[in-house]
C-alpha cells in the first residue's frame, strides 16, 4: 500500500482536519454571558471571574468521586479519606498549580473557591488526619532543595515537605525506611536479551548515587533513560505515600501531560497498563490485605494553557523541573514536540485522546504485576516477541554460568523494551561482566519469588527459571520437520 | 512622540498619525532567559511597519501596500531580531510564536483577539508566556 | 573496519543491518527471516486454508509487489495450495496509475497470476478526476477511500474469490493505531490491530505484512530486485495523516522497536464492555446491499451526492440536510450494483496467462 494519504482504504472520514474558528461565535463569557471573555479553552470562551470556577469544578470531578473508599458517585455523602494525602510536587507547572489549588479548595481557611454550603463536608486532612505533605523528587545535577524549601515556608506552612531523591530507590536505608522487605542486593546483565539475574555483594556497590549511574548508563536509549526515571519517580511516591499512612497521592498531570503520556505509553509498548496512565490503584507489598493507594491527577482536565493562566494570574511562581541533558531525542520528548504542536492548531485533538483511552481496557487477564514499575503484567509477552521478530536461527547455547535467573519473564512488556530494544546509536556503556544494579523493590520482588521455591537444607537453594521458546527448539531441533 | 504627516495608500484619511506606539512587553514561563533574563519591557516601534515584517528601521518612507499597521506578528519578529539573545527558534516558528507559548494582549487571550494580525495601540501590553518551561 | 560476521549464519559476511532488529546479517539470512515471519503470521492467525482462492489487492507499489512475489514463494515452499489473483483498481486519475497498472500487468507476467483490473468508471460511472472537478481537492480522500475499500470487496465478488489480502506494512497498522486515537475513532480503533477483518457480508480480508517493516520490505525488493512504482496521490492534501506519519518516522529513529510496540499496544488493549454494547449494530445499504451502519452505506451515499450535485452531503450533516430538505432521490440517477458475496459461480471470467 502507498504511504500516503490515501493508500489505506480503511479511511473513511476526512484526512483532514479543518481549521476552524478558534472560539464559538461570541467573545462574551460562556458561562456567565456578561463579562467580556479574557481565555479560550477548547473553542469555549470565559471571563476572569468564572476562570477559578471553572477549574475547581474540573478538579473536583476528576477527585471527588475516589476520595471514599467505595467510589462515590452522588454528591451529597460527606467527602472521607482513610489515610493522609500525599501530593507529588516536581516544581513544574502542573505539580505548581495543583499544589496551590488543592490547598485553595480544601486546605485553606478563607473560602476562596469553596462553596457557601458548610455541610458540605471538606473531612479531608483538616479533620481526621491533619499530615498534608507534599513530595519532591529531584534528579541528581543541580539543587533547587532551598527554593523549594522557601516556596513551602512562605506559601504552604501547613504542609510538611519530604524531600526525595532518584538515588533513593537504591538505598538501602530509605528502603528499610518505608518499611520495604529486606532483600539481598540485585544485579542483572543487560547485554542480553534474557537479563540474568545474579545476587551481588553489599560491598560491591554500596553508594546510592553511583548505583543510580550504574542504573541510568545500562539503558539503550534516550527513551528507556526519560521511562526510568519516570518510573523510578513514581515508585518512590508510591512508597513515601504508604509510610506516611496516606490513602491518595496526587499528582499535577494537566491534560496536555496526560495525552502526551498516553501516547507516549502507547509508542513504548505500554498499552496493556493504558488504564493505569489516567488513575491507579496501587497495592502496598502487592497483598491486598491491606486498602490500596490511589494514584490521581486532579488537573487531568486542565489543559497546559490553562495551568499557565492561572499561574499567570495568581502570581505564582514556578521554580521548574530538572532540564536533563540529552533528553531531546526520546519518544517522551518527540511525543511532546508532536501533541503540544497539534494542541495549537486542532485544540480538541489533546482531549480526545484522553477520552478515546479512557475507553479502553486491557484485553487479556493480568498475571500479577511486573517487579519493575508494579503495573499489572500481561501474559505471554516474551512469546509474543520471539514470534514476531527471529533473532536466532540456531539454539541458543546454554549459559555456562551456574544457572541464573531470567528476568525477561517477570517484566511487562513496556519495561522489558525499555532495557533491552537499542537504537542505532546504542547509548549503554554496559558489558557482560559490569553487572547493573536493581532498585529495591524489584530486589525484593525477585527474592520472594525465589524464596518461594527456596529448599532449606544447608543453603542448597533451587532456582527456577523460565525455559525460552529458543531452548526448546535447541532440545527438539533435530526432530522438527519445518 | 512626534508627529508626522504621512501619506499612504491605506484606508485610512491622510490626518495626523502618531508615527510610533509605546508598548510594555512581558515574558513569563522562563521566556525571559531568552531575553537578557529581563522580564519587563517598554519599546516603542513605528506605527506603520513592512508588510513582510522586515525589522532593520532605516526610515525610508514606503509606500502603501507594502506595509500594514503594527500588529503582533510584527511586533514578534521586531522582539526576535532586536532583543533575543539566543536560541530564536526557542520562541518564533513558521512566523509565529512557537507551540507552547501563550500571548495574552491587555491581560486578554490574544486568541479573542486576532491573534498576530491584531492592530496594536499605544500603551498596549503584550505578555508572552511559555507554558513548556518545566511543566 | 573488519568485516562483520552474520549474526545469524555465523557464516556469511553481515551486509546489512536489519531495521526491525538491528541485528546485522547476510542477503541470505535476510530473506529467510523476512519470508519466515511472514510465514509465521500466516500460520500463528490460521489465515488460509487449502484451495482457497486469494486475491492479492495490487496496487503496483512495493508493498502489494513483494507481498505477491512472497505469497507465490511461501505458497510453494510451504505447500499451502492457495489460487492466487491478482486484483487492481484504477481509480482514474491521470498519471497517477498508469505506470502502476504496466506494473501490474509486468507483476502478472513474471508470477503467472491471473490479474483482474476494476475501475471506479465500470463500478461507479465516476473517476476520481470527475469527482476532484466537481468537489475540488477537499474532501476527495473520502471519497476515493470508501470507494476504494468496496471496489476490492466487489472485484474479490466477480472472482469468485474467498480472501482479499492487502499489503498494509507494520507502518501502516501502527499509524492507524494513532491516528484512530487522535482523531477519537473508538470502533475503528478496536479492530485495526486484528489481521483478519471479515463483516458478515463482506469478504474476508487480512494482511500478512502487519509484522513486516515498510523499510525491510523496500529491502526486500532491492534485494530481490523487484520493480514497482512509488506513486504520491496528487490529490493528497495537507493531511492529518501526514502528521502522524512523520512523527511515526521520528519515532522509529529514536528507537527502532517502535513500530512493533505501538502494534503490540494495539493488540493488548480493547474497547470496554459498557462502551462496546452501546455501539451502531451492522446493517446492509438498502440500496446496495453493501455492510452499513445506517440504510444507505457510505459509498452510496456520497454517489448520490455526486449524482445530485451535492457532493458536500456525504461529508457534513448540514450539507446532507439540505439534500434531504429538497426531496428523495429521483430515479433515474446512477447507483452502485448490487453487491452479491461470492457465490460459487464466477461472473467473470479471467483469462490466465499461464
Amino acid at each position: 500500500m502507498s504511504a500516503d494519504a490515501c493508500g489505506n482504504p480503511a479511511v473513511e472520514t476526512e484526512a483532514t482536519m479543518d481549521r476552524r474558528l478558534k472560539y464559538d461565535r461570541s467573545k462574551a463569557c460562556i458561562k456567565c454571558k456578561i463579562n467580556a471573555g479574557r481565555i479560550v479553552v477548547r473553542h469555549a470562551v470565559y471571563c476572569k471571574d468564572c476562570f477559578p470556577t471553572l477549574l475547581s469544578t474540573k478538579v473536583k470531578r476528576s477527585l471527588e468521586p475516589h476520595i471514599n473508599p467505595r467510589t462515590e458517585l452522588s454528591r451529597r455523602k460527606s467527602l472521607k479519606a482513610s489515610g493522609n494525602l500525599l501530593i507529588g510536587f516536581s516544581g513544574g507547572l502542573g505539580s505548581t498549580v495543583l499544589l496551590d489549588l488543592i490547598s485553595k479548595i480544601y486546605l485553606s481557611n478563607r473560602n476562596e473557591l469553596r462553596p457557601q454550603d458548610p455541610t458540605d463536608g471538606k473531612a479531608r486532612g483538616g479533620k481526621d488526619h491533619p499530615r498534608n505533605e507534599p513530595v519532591w523528587q529531584k534528579a541528581s545535577m543541580t539543587d533547587r532543595g532551598d527554593e523549594i524549601k522557601s516556596l513551602m515556608q512562605d506559601k504552604y506552612q501547613n504542609l510538611e515537605l519530604i524531600a526525595l531523591r532518584l538515588e533513593d530507590a537504591f538505598d538501602r536505608k530509605w528502603w528499610d525506611q518505608v518499611g520495604g522487605r529486606a532483600s539481598t542486593d540485585v544485579a542483572i546483565d543487560v547485554t542480553n536479551e534474557d537479563l540474568y539475574s545474579r545476587s551481588i555483594s553489599t560491598s560491591d556497590m554500596s553508594d546510592p548515587i553511583q548505583k543510580l549511574r550504574s542504573y541510568l548508563s545500562a539503558l539503550p536509549t534516550h527513551t528507556a533513560i526519560d521511562n526510568a526515571i519516570r518510573t523510578l519517580t513514581r515508585l518512590l511516591l508510591l512508597h513515601t505515600a504508604r509510610r506516611t499512612q496516606s490513602s491518595h497521592l496526587l499528582l499535577g498531570t494537566s491534560l496536555t501531560s496526560l495525552s502526551i503520556r498516553l501516547i507516549s505509553s502507547i509508542s513504548e509498548g505500554g498499552g496493556f497498563a493504558i488504564r493505569e496512565e489516567a488513575q491507579e490503584e496501587w497495592h502496598p507489598g502487592n497483598s491486598s490485605s491491606s486498602l490500596p493507594i490511589r494514584l490521581i491527577r486532579p488537573m487531568q482536565e486542565i489543559t497546559m494553557k490553562e495551568c499557565s493562566l492561572w499561574a499567570w494570574w495568581n502570581d505564582l511562581y514556578v521554580i521548574g523541573k530538572e532540564k536533563r541533558p540529552g533528553g531531546k531525542q526520546g519518544i517522551a520528548a518527540l511525543t511532546k514536540d508532536f501533541i503540544v504542536g497539534l494542541e495549537r492548531d486542532y485544540p480538541s485533538t489533546v482531549s480526545t485522546i484522553a477520552r478515546t483511552c479512557a475507553k479502553l481496557a486491557p484485553k487479556a487477564e493480568a498475571v500479577g504485576s511486573c517487579i519493575l514499575c508494579e503495573r499489572p503484567l500481561q501474559p505471554g509477552v516474551q512469546e509474543w516477541k520471539s514470534r514476531i521478530s527471529i533473532r536466532a536461527t540456531a539454539p541458543s547455547s546454554p549459559s555456562s554460568a551456574p544457572v541464573l535467573r531470567s528476568l525477561a519473564p517477570l517484566l511487562c512488556y513496556s519495561c522489558h523494551t525499555s532495557l533491552t530494544s537499542r537504537s542505532s546509536k546504542s547509548i549503554s556503556t554496559k558489558s557482560e561482566n559490569s553487572p547493573t544494579p536493581l532498585p529495591f523493590w524489584a530486589s525484593a520482588h525477585l527474592n520472594a519469588l525465589n524464596t518461594v521455591n527456596a529448599k532449606d537444607e544447608g543453603g542448597d537453594v533451587w532456582i527456577t527459571r523460565r525455559v525460552g521458546h529458543n531452548e526448546m527448539k535447541g532440545a527438539i531441533g533435530e526432530f522438527l520437520l519445518e | 512622540m512626534s508627529f508626522r504627516i504621512m501619506w499612504s495608500n491605506q484606508t485610512f484619511p491622510p490626518t495626523l498619525i502618531m508615527s510610533s506606539i509605546t508598548l510594555r512587553v512581558e515574558f513569563g514561563g522562563g521566556l525571559e532567559l531568552l531575553f537578557s533574563n529581563i522580564k519587563q519591557h517598554k519599546l516603542t516601534l513605528p506605527s506603520i511597519v513592512p508588510s513582510n515584517n522586515g525589522t532593520k528601521l532605516n526610515g525610508e518612507v514606503l509606500s502603501g501596500g507594502e506595509t500594514k499597521p503594527a500588529d503582533v506578528e510584527y511586533l514578534m519578529h521586531h522582539l526576535r531580531d532586536n532583543l533575543l539573545q539566543e536560541r530564536p527558534e526557542l520562541f518564533m516558528e513558521d512566523n509565529t510564536v512557537r507551540p507552547g507559548i501563550l500571548v495574552l494582549i491587555n491581560d486578554t487571550d490574544w486568541e479573542l483577539e486576532g491573534e498576530g494580525e491584531y492592530a496594536l495601540k499605544d500603551n498596549d501590553e503584550v505578555v508572552f508566556i511559555s507554558t513548556l518551561h518545566g511543566g | 573496519m573488519a568485516p562483520k560476521i552474520c549474526a545469524l549464519c555465523q557464516n556469511a559476511k553481515a551486509i546489512l543491518k536489519r531495521p526491525k532488529t538491528g541485528q546485522q546479517i547476510c542477503k541470505d539470512c535476510f530473506f529467510y527471516v523476512f519470508e519466515t515471519e511472514v510465514h509465521n503470521t500466516i500460520n500463528e492467525a490460521k489465515l488460509f486454508s487449502r484451495g482457497d482462492r486469494v486475491a492479492i489487492g495490487a496496487s503496483g507499489g512495493k508493498d502489494s509487489t513483494v507481498l505477491a512475489y512472497v505469497l507465490k514463494t511461501l505458497n510453494e515452499r510451504y505447500d499451502y495450495g492457495l489460487n492466487l489473483f491478482l486484483l487492481s483498481i484504477d481509480e482514474g486519475i491521470t498519471g497517477y496509475r498508469d505506470d502502476s497498472l504496466e506494473t501490474v500487468k509486468r507483476n502478472q507476467q513474471q508470477y503467472s497470476m491471473p490479474l483482474k483490473i476494476l475501475s471506479y468508471d465500470e463500478l461507479y460511472g465516476w473517476t476520481m478526476d470527475r469527482i476532484v472537478s466537481q468537489i475540488g481537492k477537499k474532501n476527495n480522500c473520502t471519497f476515493c477511500g470508501v470507494f476504494r475499500r468496496q471496489a476490492l470487496d466487489r472485484g474479490a465478488a466477480l472472482l469468485n474469490v474467498d480472501h482479499i489480502v492487502t499489503g498494509h506494512n507494520a507502518d501502516d497498522i501502527a499509524e492507524t493505531v494513532l491516528m484512530n486515537i487522535m482523531r477519537g475513532d473508538i470502533a475503528r480503533l478496536g479492530r485495526c490491530t486484528s489481521i483478519v477483518t471479515q463483516g458478515e457480508d463482506t469478504i474476508k480480508r487480512s494482511k500478512p505484512f502487519k509484522y513486516a517493516y515498510e523499510k525491510e520490505i523496500v529491502m526486500y525488493a532491492y534485494f530481490k530486485k523487484l520493480d514497482y512504482f512509488s506513486t504520491e496521490c496528487i490529490y493528497s492534501p495537507d493531511a492529518y495523516r501526514g502528521h502522524a506519519r512523520t512523527f511515526l518516522k521520528d519515532l522509529e529513529a529514536a528507537r527502532p522497536s517502535a513500530i512493533i510496540d505501538i502494534i503490540h499496544s494495539g493488540e493488548a488493549f480493547e474497547i470496554r464492555e459498557e462502551i462496546r454494547a452501546n455501539q451502531k449494530a451492522q446493517q446492509t445499504c438498502t440500496r446496495c446491499g453493501y455492510m452499513s451502519s445506517n440504510d444507505l452505506c457510505k459509498a452510496c451515499t456520497l454517489l448520490e451526492g455526486l449524482e445530485r450535485g451535492m457532493a458536500a452531503s456525504g461529508i457534513t450533516d448540514r450539507a446532507r440536510k439540505k439534500l434531504d430538505a429538497e426531496g428523495p432521490a429521483p430515479d433515474n440517477i446512477r447507483t452502485i450494483p448490487f453487491f452479491q458475496p461470492p457465490s460459487g459461480h464466477p461472473l467473470v471470467a479471467v483469462e490466465t496467462t499461464a
